[in-house]
C-alpha cells in the first residue's frame, strides 16, 4: 500500500500558476504569434443569406500591391482533400453528409460564408485587397427557419441531399408513454422556443499556418481545444500524413464549445501556406466572430406533460426541431438530440418520456457546441415543472420535491437509463431554500407588490454528465485518458496531457493533485500542454477533465511515485516498502537524515550507471478508465425585480447549491459556476443572434450582441455538498457547464413568478425589456388593468407606454400561446437594454475612448 | 507613414505606421507589446486599454499616430521589474482570471480607476469597470481583487 500522503494541495484555493503571466501581459495567444516571412489573411464574405455564385473575380486584388495571392473556392478545392468533417467523423455522427467546400463554390449558403482568402503583407492590405473581389451571386429564396427547411418546397441547401433535413424525424419511447397520458389526471400542452446565441469568447477564432517544404511538415498555431482534433482535421483535408502536422497552442481566450478542431477558415489558411510556402496568419475580428464562427441552441419543443391532480409529473412526450444553420457536418446540431433525450428526466421520477426529433438545415451560421449544448432539455423540463405548479397552485419548491427520485441503493435509473448514483439533488434543493429563506421573500413580494414592485423568485435543479455514471455491463466504458508523467532530472514531475486549457486553471489543478500523490511541493509540477507532438490525444470539452484527468494525474503519479521508489532503493539499499517520500525527498521511514532530493535520485538514473536489472526510466504512460464516474448537480435559485414600466429586469440576488464531489480548487470550481451563471443571465436578459427574414445577420457588433458587464451579474453565493464519495480515490466531478444548463431556467422562472400578478406565462428563453412588456401587454387586459390601477395608488406616474393593448401587438396572439412571436432586431433591443446606464459606458460614452 | 515619437513604459520610441493604423495595432506589430489584446475593434469590449496621459483609452479606437508626442502605459510598463504591482497581486490573490484574455483591459481600466478613486467601494467600481467585457468569470472575482487592492492600497 502507498503511504498516504497528507493532502496538502488538493482541495484547497491554491493560486493560480497561470496567473503571474496573464496578470503582466506575458500570456501567448495565437495573435501573438509572429514568424519570419509571415503573411496575413483576411477573408471575402458573402453579403447574401443563399445565392448561386455566379463568379469570383480575385484578378483585382492580386495586382493589389503587397497582395501575394487571392485564393477563390475552386483554388482551394485543387488545393485540399474533400470529405466530411473529420471531427463528426472522429464522432461517429451519424445521417446523411452534405457536400461543401473549405470556400464557396457553388452556392453561398448564409451571410457570412467565406467565398475567396486574399493572403498579403499585413491584414490591412488583405483587407484591402479583399474589398477588390468582385463576386457575383444569383439570389435564392432564402430559408430563415426550420418550418420552411422542413417544407419540401423549400430550395436545398445542399444538391446532393435534395431536402433541408440534416437529421430525419426519429421518435422514440421510454415506459408506457400512451398508458402514462390514457391514465393520467391532466395532460397540459405547451409549446417553448430557446433562441439563438452564441459562445463568444473574448478571443476569438485564429491560426498560424506554416508549411516547411524541405521536411515536409506543416505546423499550426493554433486556438483549440484539442491541438489533436485541429491535427486531425488539417491532416485529413490538406492530405498529409498525421505525424507531419504538428499542431501547437499557447494560452487560448476562452471557447466554450467553439474551437473543437480546425474550422472551414483554419484549413483554408493552412492550405494557402502550403501553396505559398510561407507562414499565414489568420484572425478573426469580432464581426467575423459574431457573423461566421457558429451559433448555439435555436431549438423548439412541442410539450405534452400528464400530470397528477397531485402535482407528480407522469410522463413528458417531446417534439424537438433543431435549426442547424448551415454546414451541418461541421456542428453538433445533429447529435444533441440524442444527449437531450438521455437528459430530459433529469433527476426526476418521470416515468415514461416520448421523444421525437429533427434537425432543419438552414441559411445561418453553423450550430455549433455552446457550453452544455443540450441545456435545453433542462429548460423545458424546470419550465414545465413551473407551469404544472402553477396551474395546480402548487409551489415550486415543493412540486420538485415532490417528483425527485430518492436516493436509494441500488440507485434508481432514469427512465431513459442512466442511474442516478450519488445523485443530491433532493439536498441542494432543501439547502437553497433554506439559504434563501422563501417564507421571508413571499413576505417581502407582497409587500413590493403592494407598492407596484415585481419581484420573482425561482428555482430550477440540473445534472450533468460530468463525466456520468460507469454504464453498466462489460461494455460499458466512459471512455479513456491519458498521461504520460516523467521525473526530470530538475526534480520536477513534468505531466503531459491532452488536455487544451482554455480558462479551466488546468496547469494548477492538476499540479496539485500530482504533488499531493507524489509528494513534492506544488512548485515542482509542470503541466506540459499544447503540442500534437508531445502530448496524448485529449480533448478538453464535456466538463470531462475533473474526474479524468483529474483521475489520471493521481494514478499516474502513484505509478511514477512506486517506479521513483523501486529505482531509489537501489540507490539507498533499502527495501521500496521502507521509503517515503516527502516535500520532494526520499527518506527511509524513520531516518530523516537519509534524505535524498528527488532530483538526485533523478539525476543519478539519467547517468547510465544501471545494468539491465535496474529499471531506471523515470516515465509511465497512465491511462484512466473514469472509476465510478458520477454526476455533478445542483439546485440555483434567482431573486428578480422586473420594472413593468421599461421592462428591466435587475437580478438582485443569485445563490447555487452544487455537488460535484471533491473540490480539487474551490475557487477554480466556482469560477467556473459563476462564470457559466453569467452565460445563462446573459442569454435570457441580453444575447441574442438575430437574422432578419431575409437572411440578413443583424447583431455583428457588441452594440446589437450584447454581453453582461458588471452590471448585469450579481454576487453569486455558491455553497457546496459533497455527499457521496464513489470512489476510493478519485471522487472530483466537473463543473464546466452547469451553470449555463441551470441558469436559463432559473432566471426564466423567477421572472415569471415576478410576473404572476399580470398573469404571464411564459414559453421562451429570451426576455430583452422589450419582450418583457410585451407579455405583460399581452396578459389578461382585465388583470393588468387591476395593476395599472393598484400601482397608480402609490404612484401617479405610470406610463401608458408600457400597456398598450394585446391586439394591437404583432405576435402577441402567439405570445400567449407560445407559439412564434415577432421577434426584435438587435437595434430595438440597444435602445431598451440601455436604458439603465451601464451598457451605455460600452458605447464609448464615457471618457474611455479617443479624443 | 508618418514619422512618430512617442514615451511608451518610460522609453522613448519612434516610429512610421501607416496615418489608418490604430495604436493597438502599432503596440502589437511595430513595438512587439503583445499584452495589449484586440478584443472587438470597436471600442466596447475594452481588451484593449491602455494608459495614454494619465487616462484610459481604448487603444483600437485610436490611431498610433495621434498618440504621437504621448505617454502610453501598458500592462507591460505597470510592474518593470518583471514583478507584480498591488493591483495585480491582488487579482492573483482573488483567482480574478480565467483564459485572460479580457485581463489587460481590465488591470488598466482598474488602476486609472483606483489612482483617482482610492476608496471607492463595490457600486462604484462595478461601474467604472462596466465597459470592459469577460466572458469567463461573471465578474465578481474581478471585483474582489479590485477592492482588496483598494484596501491593501489604503494600509500603506
Amino acid at each position: 500500500m502507498a503511504e498516504i500522503v497528507a493532502e496538502r494541495y488538493t482541495g484547497a484555493s491554491i493560486k493560480r500558476s497561470e496567473d503571474p503571466r496573464i496578470l503582466t501581459g506575458a500570456g501567448r495567444y495565437v495573435d501573438d504569434i509572429k514568424l519570419p516571412g509571415m503573411l496575413h489573411a483576411a477573408f471575402v464574405r458573402s453579403p447574401l443569406a443563399h445565392g448561386r455564385v455566379l463568379s469570383v473575380d480575385v484578378s483585382a486584388a492580386q495586382a493589389l500591391p503587397g497582395v501575394v495571392a487571392a485564393l477563390t473556392g475552386a483554388d482551394l478545392e485543387a488545393m485540399t482533400v474533400p470529405g466530411p468533417d473529420p471531427l463528426m467523423a472522429l464522432l461517429g455522427a451519424a445521417g446523411p453528409t452534405p457536400e461543401f467546400s473549405l470556400l464557396a463554390t457553388d452556392k453561398v449558403r448564409f451571410m457570412g460564408d467565406p467565398v475567396a482568402i486574399v493572403i498579403a503583407e499585413s491584414r490591412y492590405l488583405a483587407e484591402d485587397g479583399c474589398e477588390l473581389v468582385e463576386a457575383d451571386y444569383d439570389d435564392l429564396p432564402p430559408v430563415m427557419d426550420a418550418a420552411f427547411a422542413l417544407d419540401p418546397s423549400s430550395p436545398p441547401l445542399f444538391a446532393n441531399l435534395g431536402d433541408n433535413i440534416a437529421r430525419p424525424h426519429s421518435r422514440h419511447e421510454f415506459g408506457d408513454v400512451s398508458g402514462t397520458f390514457a391514465s393520467a389526471d391532466r395532460v397540459i400542452d405547451f409549446h417553448i422556443d430557446v433562441h439563438r446565441h452564441q459562445n463568444v469568447p473574448m478571443e476569438g477564432r485564429g491560426c498560424v499556418a506554416s508549411w516547411d517544404a524541405g521536411q515536409g511538415v506543416m505546423t499550426v498555431h493554433a486556438a483549440t481545444q484539442s491541438v489533436h482534433i485541429t491535427r486531425t482535421g488539417v491532416a485529413t483535408r490538406l492530405g498529409i500524413e498525421g505525424d507531419k502536422v504538428r499542431v501547437l497552442a499557447g494560452d487560448i481566450g476562452g471557447s466554450f464549445g467553439l474551437k473543437i478542431g480546425a474550422s472551414r477558415e483554419e484549413l483554408a489558411v493552412a492550405a494557402a501556406s502550403r501553396h505559398l510556402g510561407r507562414p499565414v496568419k489568420w484572425v478573426e475580428d469580432r464581426g467575423e466572430n459574431l457573423i461566421a464562427s457558429g451559433q448555439a441552441r435555436e431549438e423548439s419543443f412541442d410539450v405534452r406533460a400528464a400530470v397528477s391532480d397531485d402535482g407528480d409529473l407522469l410522463g413528458l412526450d417531446v417534439k424537438t426541431v433543431i435549426d442547424t444553420g448551415a454546414y451541418p457536418g461541421m456542428g453538433m446540431g445533429a447529435m444533441v438530440p440524442d444527449i437531450m433525450e438521455a437528459m430530459l428526466p433529469g433527476p426526476y421520477k418521470l416515468a415514461a418520456l416520448g421523444f421525437e426529433s429533427t434537425a432543419a438545415i438552414t441559411n445561418k451560421a453553423t450550430y455549433v457546441a455552446y457550453r452544455g449544448p443540450w441545456a435545453s432539455e433542462t429548460f423545458v423540463r424546470e419550465r414545465v415543472l413551473d407551469l404544472v405548479a402553477k396551474d395546480l397552485g402548487l409551489d415550486p419548491v415543493e412540486i420538485r420535491l415532490r417528483n425527485i427520485a430518492p436516493r436509494t441503493d441500488p440507485p434508481a435509473s432514469m427512465i431513459t437509463g442512466r442511474p442516478l448514483v450519488g445523485v443530491t439533488t433532493k439536498e441542494s434543493l432543501e439547502q437553497v431554500a433554506e439559504l434563501v429563506d422563501f417564507p421571508a421573500f413571499r413576505r417581502r413580494q407582497a409587500e413590493a407588490r403592494a407598492q407596484g414592485r415585481y419581484l420573482g423568485i425561482g428555482v430550477a435543479t440540473f445534472i450533468e454528465a460530468a463525466p456520468g455514471p460507469r454504464p453498466e455491463g462489460p461494455e460499458g466504458s466512459l471512455g479513456s485518458e491519458s498521461m504520460r508523467l516523467q521525473l526530470t532530472e530538475d526534480g520536477i514531475v513534468a505531466l503531459f496531457t491532452g488536455q487544451m486549457p482554455h480558462g479551466q486553471s488546468h496547469q494548477t489543478t492538476l499540479a496539485q493533485i500530482a504533488a499531493d500523490e507524489f509528494g513534492v511541493p506544488f512548485e515542482q509540477v509542470r503541466v506540459v500542454v499544447g503540442d500534437s507532438a508531445v502530448v496524448p490525444f485529449g480533448l478538453t470539452g464535456g466538463s470531462r477533465s475533473a474526474t479524468m484527468t483529474g483521475g489520471v494525474a493521481l494514478h499516474g503519479a502513484r505509478d511514477l511515485k512506486a517506479k521513483v521508489l523501486d529505482f531509489a532503493a537501489h540507490l539507498m539499499e533499502a527495501s521500496a516498502q521502507d521509503l517515503l517520500i516527502t516535500d520532494g525527498n526520499v527518506w527511509v521511514r524513520g531516518d530523516p537524515a537519509s534524505a535524498v532530493a528527488v532530483s538526485e535520485v533523478a539525476r543519478r538514473a539519467a547517468s547510465g550507471q544501471f545494468g539491465d536489472d535496474v529499471d531506471a526510466t523515470l516515465e509511465v504512460e497512465a491511462t484512466y478508465d473514469g472509476g465510478e464516474g458520477g454526476w455533478s448537480g445542483g439546485t440555483h435559485c434567482a431573486i428578480v425585480e422586473v420594472d413593468a414600466e421599461t421592462g428591466l429586469v435587475k437580478v438582485e440576488r443569485y445563490a447555487a447549491v452544487e455537488d460535484c464531489g471533491a473540490l480539487i480548487n474551490p475557487a477554480v470550481v466556482e469560477g467556473q459556476i459563476r462564470g457559466g451563471i453569467a452565460q445563462g443571465i446573459g442569454a435570457v436578459l441580453l444575447e441574442r443572434s438575430a437574422y432578419g427574414e431575409d437572411g440578413s445577420f443583424q447583431s455583428a457588433t457588441f452594440m446589437d450582441y450584447l454581453m453582461p458587464t458588471t452590471c448585469d451579474i450579481p454576487r453569486i453565493e455558491i455553497e457546496h455538498l459533497e455527499t457521496v464519495p464513489l470512489d476510493a480515490d478519485v471522487n472530483f466531478r466537473g463543473v464546466g457547464e452547469g451553470g449555463m444548463i441551470v441558469a436559463p431556467p432559473t432566471v426564466v422562472n423567477a421572472i415569471e413568478d415576478a410576473l404572476s400578478p399580470f398573469g404571464v406565462r411564459i414559453y421562451e428563453q429570451h426576455l430583452p425589456p422589450a419582450r418583457i412588456l410585451e407579455l405583460i401587454a399581452a396578459a389578461d387586459p382585465a388583470v393588468r388593468w387591476l395593476q395599472v390601477l393598484a400601482s397608480a395608488f402609490d404612484e401617479d406616474d405610470v406610463t401608458p407606454v408600457a400597456i398598450v393593448p394585446s391586439d394591437a401587438l404583432p405576435g402577441s396572439d402567439d405570445a400567449e400561446s407560445g407559439g412564434p412571436v415577432q421577434r426584435h432586431a438587435g437595434g430595438v433591443l440597444r435602445e431598451n437594454a440601455g436604458l439603465d446606464g451601464p451598457d451605455a459606458v460600452g458605447l464609448g460614452g464615457d471618457d474611455k475612448g479617443t479624443e | 507613414m508618418t514619422d512618430i515619437t512617442l514615451t511608451v513604459n518610460g522609453a522613448t520610441c519612434t516610429g512610421s505606421p501607416e496615418a489608418r493604423k490604430t495604436l493597438v495595432d502599432f503596440l502589437r506589430d511595430d513595438l512587439d507589446l503583445t499584452g495589449t489584446h484586440v478584443g472587438c475593434e470597436h471600442g466596447v469590449c475594452g481588451a484593449c486599454t491602455v494608459i495614454l496621459d494619465g487616462r484610459p483609452v481604448r487603444s483600437c479606437l485610436m490611431l498610433a499616430v495621434q498618440a504621437a508626442g504621448s505617454e502610453v502605459t501598458t500592462i507591460e510598463g505597470l510592474a518593470p521589474d518583471g514583478g507584480l504591482g498591488t493591483l495585480q497581486q491582488a487579482m492573483w490573490d482573488s483567482h480574478s482570471f480565467q483564459c485572460g484574455f479580457c485581463t489587460p483591459g481590465f488591470v488598466m481600466q482598474a488602476t486609472a480607476f483606483l489612482r483617482d478613486h482610492p476608496d471607492a467601494g463595490e457600486q462604484q467600481i462595478r461601474e467604472a469597470l462596466s465597459g470592459n467585457i469577460c466572458r469567463c468569470t461573471g465578474y465578481q472575482s474581478i471585483i474582489d481583487g479590485v477592492l482588496l487592492a483598494a484596501e491593501r492600497n489604503r494600509e500603506r
